[in-house]
């Protein structure tokens, strides 16, 4: 034996060396190594710190299980993930691992001091502890905490590398690739249905990798299984978690055992399966036993032994003793003998173990402690020895050794099976939960089924002492550091449920989910509390079956990809001339076009004023658009909108003002009829979906009588708004069969017609207050009309604009923007639009809740405008209204600013406000305290601009 | 992810089609006029948020448009049925 | 304070393709130019009528260009410049939304995995011929597959630029 490397055995290619680094130091391992196996082969027994008291320790188990060994693996720059299992990674040449909990290292721990005082740390400590002062939390208790109880570090890059993922489909998905999954996705695969079988492992095969005998049948189940064009073996690939109807997220890791020089492509891959049955094939993971100083490095479940002498070649220790209560603690220890691993004794609790068991060691020379258990274990950061005693209470006896192995039974995996809402019941020969029912297409199979043999045992794995529990140091929790005693603090001081227990200790709720602890808890809280295990319940599985990157949840759809960024056609139009864009619901939006060095304040002024004296051109593309057609169409927008449309000729605009049954102002917009039977709405820009869903749900509904389809239009017509004085004269040139004379072509008017020869619907409307047009023409067009428009309009002086401009020209108008001067509480009569309200109609959406007593009391908040008695102050939208800045905080707050601009046209500031009572507050000052001093400013009428509307008639 | 039946495309799909639309069988009355505050209150805001069997309504919204009911169990989100909507309550 | 680098790529950057891009196995294109129409109707006979076409009969079924997408609702896909009469006094609605939407075409043996990658749906198992309106990810789409490895998708236009960058992530070794 070379260190601690069995001369032959293992899976592992001895012919093919890694080199990586443990905490900088070079180690080597081989191909088929994982990092805690070629570790533990170098005699490496320390690899972390706890948690809490930053006690040493070393490795627990062989798989995901492992509570003690997190390491951070360093892949390069926003590379670095933190809490990965050691006995889970795969080793590669360049592999850098770092162990955590810290500091300044591994073998002198300055904050082990901890442990030392752990008596003064006991369960709730923190939260008794930390309490008061409150502000002594934040400055000094929680920086200190989180030093010291660190899990490793979160990053802090950006993640460079890119995920991939997929939905999936298949008849049989299984889970778990050891040999009762193996048989299962063979089963199903004959059927001809699609298979998936996962595992979480490097290579499929489960238990069978840690039993030789088994290794020809398992070469021969894979060669088969790869043939099979309907099955597809996932090994690497976790899965995370089981949702409704038998959908599993698992995911793959395709580089992270590749050497970074190695790995191409996505570093995860997401996989979203659907499946009509899933088999969980998950297994058992052993349970620890719970003595005093089963946490020393050297101290591991039996189990693990076995893995990494049989499948990795690694003999745990030099001499070892085996703790059991259980018999597979003796088939483990005949298997390790078997494999050439000194063991030294075996010793179990139970006096009568079969005779098989018992010959089979003697044959084996290894000596028998019945009746006996472990009271204690000598040595710090090593195993150096054991004290063993007749029932754990006779005299102690030392037995040398340098690894103790423990068999505490076996607890079968249901994690995904109570995803999936199964149920489970207790299992006296198991002394665990084992599945039960579900409404779900789902089985269990295998150990996790409770249907394989691991031979016999005894359910609980607190093991009898002579200490009495409050004294002990015998750790339940390893990952959170939580004692035996912490339990049954947590039961002296009165919690009775296990999800009461659970949240005062944290047992179980470290990264580990409390796999190797959750049975061991609860059997020692029924202990304390003299109850049945099945009296005290069971925690909640939940996913993660074991902790998963951000990255693959995310897939593809990170940076650039993370959600669309709608754009208009003229968009690029806009990017050429220098627009700075704002995005507004999921569209980017033109917000102003700087020229030379103008800041925003500067571009809006210039804009402001050009359309105001000239004309502007402005993308209004984003609009939500409907296309209303069907004989009772009109009946319909009766019933929508607040205002009557029955009456509309077609050629005809209106303002239609939508309320939610609530009686609250939802959305508004501009909508014309083109004919009797076809309507164009508008939204707005931002509730384009939803008013169309609304409309879709009444319709269908309410009045699935009424004649009437809706088509969403929104990207069909790209939307050119021409504001100004000038604005007829720019379209002029351009129209083809539309009299645009005043006469023939009112204010609130649509025409159909063509521009540039392509087909339109003009609409004379202004947002503006301006003699308007809105050009609407197929989206295809949009670009080409647009330019051509622009090119008309450099004529007589035209500016682009964006929205900053719009929001300023209809503020000046007192028009509000739904969403921002209202807040969804807001009645038309709120916001001012009582005369949008049809008072003849009988009813519309909305109507009823208008005389409602809340509604129509006095004192609602209303829609104002405000001017500062410092024209040039401009108030921050949002900012609170009193009546007395004087009065002591809390303040009465009369209401907010919802929309504040600087006024190029009027040279000074103007702002919307919703104010309680605010038309009966005409003329007063109010106040409106800000950090840097308190600001006065007096209630106007929300019109700041020619309020007679003359200047729609240009 | 849930699996709903539509009862209009007659086939299971992805719950990420389907928007929820609230407790279904709470009809708009004819003439909300007619309706007294606290009558007009009970149609607007109030729910039954059973514990168990609840008559809801879904739209699938990226699949055939249609709003249709359901009677899905609350505790255990399992559907039992699904039916167009203007059908009775089942 | 952390701080985090800008993004390489930000979703403004991102460009709407022109030329067709060939990946292992999948090739991704534009669609020909198409005149698309919305057509709903409580009773198809009175809407095939007056559009003078034969209307399939059941939702996800097509029929020469025209594929029933809801139980009052079809789509009209059909060569560009085709014009369909608007219904006047008829329950029925004809609407031209051929500027509304643009086709990209996913075809190759690879194809079924790159629109798997984000639509649910367990698309090996739709017939040749058949049409839905579904999702790719957050985006609704209508996927119509128009031979064993040809699907067309449509997309609402301001959608096309994500899209079209979405199936490009998914596409192995796509030039
Ligand atoms: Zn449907």
């Amino acid at each position: 034996m070379t260190g601690f490397r069995l001369a032959d055995g293992g899976r592992i290619d001895r012919r093919t060396k890694r080199n990586f680094t443990f905490d900088g130091k070079a180690r080597w391992g081989y191909a088929g190594d994982s990092l805690a196996s070629a570790l533990l082969a170098q005699g490496q027994m320390l690899f972390g710190r706890s948690f809490k008291y930053h006690r040493p320790r070393g490795i627990l188990g062989a798989g995901v299980e492992e509570p003690n060994a997190l390491v951070t693996v360093d892949r390069g720059p926003g590379r670095v993930t933190p809490n990965l299992r050691a006995p889970s990674v795969a080793i590669h040449d360049g592999l850098k691992a770092v162990s955590q909990n810290r500091f300044p290292t591994l073998k002198t721990d300055l904050i082990a001091v901890n442990n030392v005082l752990s008596a003064f740390f006991p369960a709730g400590f923190y939260n008794k502890t930390f309490m008061w002062p409150r502000a002594a939390w934040e400055k000094v208790y929680e920086p200190i905490i989180r030093r010291l109880a660190g899990l490793g570090d979160s990053p802090t890059t950006r993640d460079p590398d890119h995920y991939d993922a997929t939905y999936a489909h298949c008849e049989t998905l299984v889970v778990g690739a050891g040999p009762a999954g193996i048989a299962a996705a063979l089963e199903a695969a004959a059927t001809g249905g699609r298979v998936i079988l996962i595992d979480e492992q490097e290579e499929i095969g489960g238990g069978a990798l840690s039993d030789p005998a088994q290794w020809a049948w398992l070469a021969e189940a894979s060669a088969k299984l790869a043939a099979m064009d309907n099955v597809t073996v996932l090994s690497r690939t976790t899965a995370i978690g089981h949702y409704h109807q038998n959908f599993v997220v698992a995911a793959e890791r395709l580089t992270d055992h590749l050497a970074v020089n190695e790995a191409e492509g996505p570093r995860e891959k997401l996989w979203r399966i659907r499946a009509g049955e899933v088999v969980l094939a998950m297994g058992a993971i052993e349970r620890p036993l719970v003595f005093e100083g089963n946490d020393v490095p050297g101290v591991m479940l039996a189990s693990a032994a076995k893995t990494f002498a049989l499948r990795y070649g690694v003999a745990v220790g030099r001499k070892v003793v085996v703790m059991a209560v259980h018999d597979s603690g003796w088939r483990d220890a005949l298997a390790l003998h078997k494999a050439g691993v000194n063991i030294a004794a075996i010793v179990d609790l139970r006096r009568d173990v079969a005779s098989d068991l018992i010959e089979g060691a003697r044959d084996a020379r290894i000596a028998c402690y019945q009746g006996y258990a472990v009271t204690s274990i000598s040595g710090g950061q090593a195993v150096k020895g054991v004290t063993i005693a007749l029932a754990g209470f006779g005299k102690g006896q030392q037995l040398d050794c340098d690894a103790v192995l423990m068999a505490g039974g076996w607890t079968p995996t249901v994690h995904l099976w109570s995803h999936a809402k199964g149920t489970l019941r207790w299992d006296e020969a198991w002394g665990a939960f084992v599945p039960d029912k579900t409404h779900e297409n789902l089985r269990c199979v295998g150990a996790c089924a409770g249907a394989w043999s691991f031979g016999k045992g005894l359910p609980g794995g607190l093991l009898p002492a002579p200490k009495p529990l409050h004294e002990s140091k015998a750790f339940v929790d390893f990952q959170n550091d939580v004692k035996a005693r912490d339990i049954g603090l947590a039961v002296q001081e009165g919690f009775r449920s296990i999800e009461h227990i659970k949240r005062y200790t944290t047992n179980g709720m470290a990264t580990d989910q409390g796999k190797t602890s959750n049975l061991n808890g609860l059997q020692i809280a029924s202990g304390v509390l003299h109850r049945p295990v099945t009296e005290i319940g069971l925690t909640t599985f939940r996913p993660p079956y074991t902790p998963q990157s951000f990255g693959a949840i995310l897939g593809h759809h990170k940076e650039a990809l993370f959600q669309p960024l709608r754009k208009t056609v003229i968009d690029d139009w806009a990017a050429s001339h220098g627009a700075v864009y704002e995005n507004v619901a999921q569209w980017r939006r033109a917000r102003f076009f700087p020229q030379g060095s103008e800041d925003m304040d500067a571009a809006v002024a210039r804009e402001c004023r050009t359309v105001r004296s000239a004309v502007g051109v402005f993308d209004a593309s984003t609009l939500g658009k409907i296309e209303v057609v069907g004989s009772d169409a009109a009946e319909f927008l009766n019933r929508m909108y607040t205002n009557p449309w029955k009456s509309l000729e077609p050629g005809r605009c209106r303002y239609g003002l939508l309320l939610g049954e609530h009686g609250f102002i939802i959305d508004d917009g501009v909508s014309a009829r083109l004919a009797p039977d076809r309507f164009h709405l508008t939204t707005t820009t931002g509730g384009a979906a939803r008013v169309l869903n609304m409309m879709e749900d009444y319709l269908q509904t309410e009045w699935s009588d009424l004649d009437v389809w809706l088509t969403s239009t929104t990207e069909q017509w790209a939307v050119i708004a021409v504001q100004g004085p000038k604005a007829r004269r720019v379209i002029e040139p351009l129209m083809e069969g539309i009299d645009l004379s005043p006469e023939a072509f009112p204010h609130m008017a649509v025409r159909e017609g063509r521009i540039c020869g392509v087909e339109t619907r003009l609409f004379r409307v202004s947002f503006t207050g301006e003699l308007g047009f809105e050009v609407n023409v197929p989206a295809e067009h949009g670009r080409m009309v647009w330019e051509a428009i622009w090119a008309e309009g450099q004529k007589h002086g035209a500016v682009a604009y964006g929205t900053e401009t719009m929001h300023v020209l209809r503020a000046e108008k007192g028009f509000i923007i739904v969403g921002q001067d209202t807040d969804g509480t807001i009645t038309p009569d709120d916001a001012g639009l009582g005369w949008a309200v049809g008072k003849k109609k009988p009813d519309f959406v909305g109507k009823r809740s208008l005389a409602r007593p809340d509604i129509v009391a006095p004192g609602r908040k209303q829609l104002v405008g405000l001017l500062t008695d410092d024209p040039q102050a401009v108030l921050e939208e949002g900012a609170q209204i009193v009546a007395d800045p004087n009065q002591p905080v809390p303040m009465t707050m009369l209401g907010h600013v919802t929309s504040s601009y600087h006024s190029a046209t009027l040279g000074r500031s103007i702002a919307m406000a919703l104010v309680a009572g605010g038309r009966d507050r005409m003329g007063e000052t109010l106040h409106i305290p800000m950090p840097a001093g308190t600001i006065s400013a007096k209630v106007v009428a929300p019109m700041f601009y020619d309020p007679e509307g003359s200047r729609l008639n240009g | 992810m849930l699996l709903i039946h539509c009862p209009y495309c007659e086939e299971a799909r992805p719950e990420v089609e389907f928007a929820y639309g609230g407790e279904a069988h709470i009809a708009r009355p004819v003439d909300p006029s007619t309706y007294s505050d606290e009558q007009w209150e009970e149609f607007l805001y109030i729910r039954s948020n059973p514990r168990g069997r609840h008559h809801e309504r879904w739209r699938h919204s990226h699949g055939c448009g249609r709003f249709f009911n359901a009677v899905r169990d609350t505790v255990t989100d399992v559907f039992e049925t699904t039916y167009k909507a203007g059908e009775a309550r089942k | 304070m952390v701080e985090i680098a800008e993004i390489a790529v930000s979703a403004a950057e991102l460009k709407l393709g022109t030329e067709p891009v060939q990946g292992d196995g999948v090739r991704l294109s534009h669609a020909d130019p198409k005149a698309r129409y919305s057509l709903r109707a409580r009773d198809a006979k009175v809407l095939a009528a007056v559009i003078g076409r034969a209307l399939p009969g059941k939702i996800g079924d097509t029929d020469g260009g025209i594929a029933c997408l809801g139980p009052d609702e079809w789509y009209a896909l059909l060569p560009a410049g085709t014009d369909l009469p608007r219904v006047e006094g008829l329950p029925a609605s004809v609407v031209d939304v051929s500027s509304r939407a643009l086709g990209l075409v996913l075809e190759g043996p690879g194809a079924l995995a790159v629109l798997s990658s984000g639509c649910p749906l367990d698309l090996a198992k739709m017939g040749v011929g058949r049409a839905t309106r579904t999702v790719f990810e957050t985006v609704e789409i209508v996927v119509w597959r128009e031979a064993e490895d040809r699907w067309h998708v449509e997309v609402w236009r301001s959608f096309a630029t994500w899209l079209w960058n979405a199936f490009l992530a998914v596409m192995p070794h796509a030039k």
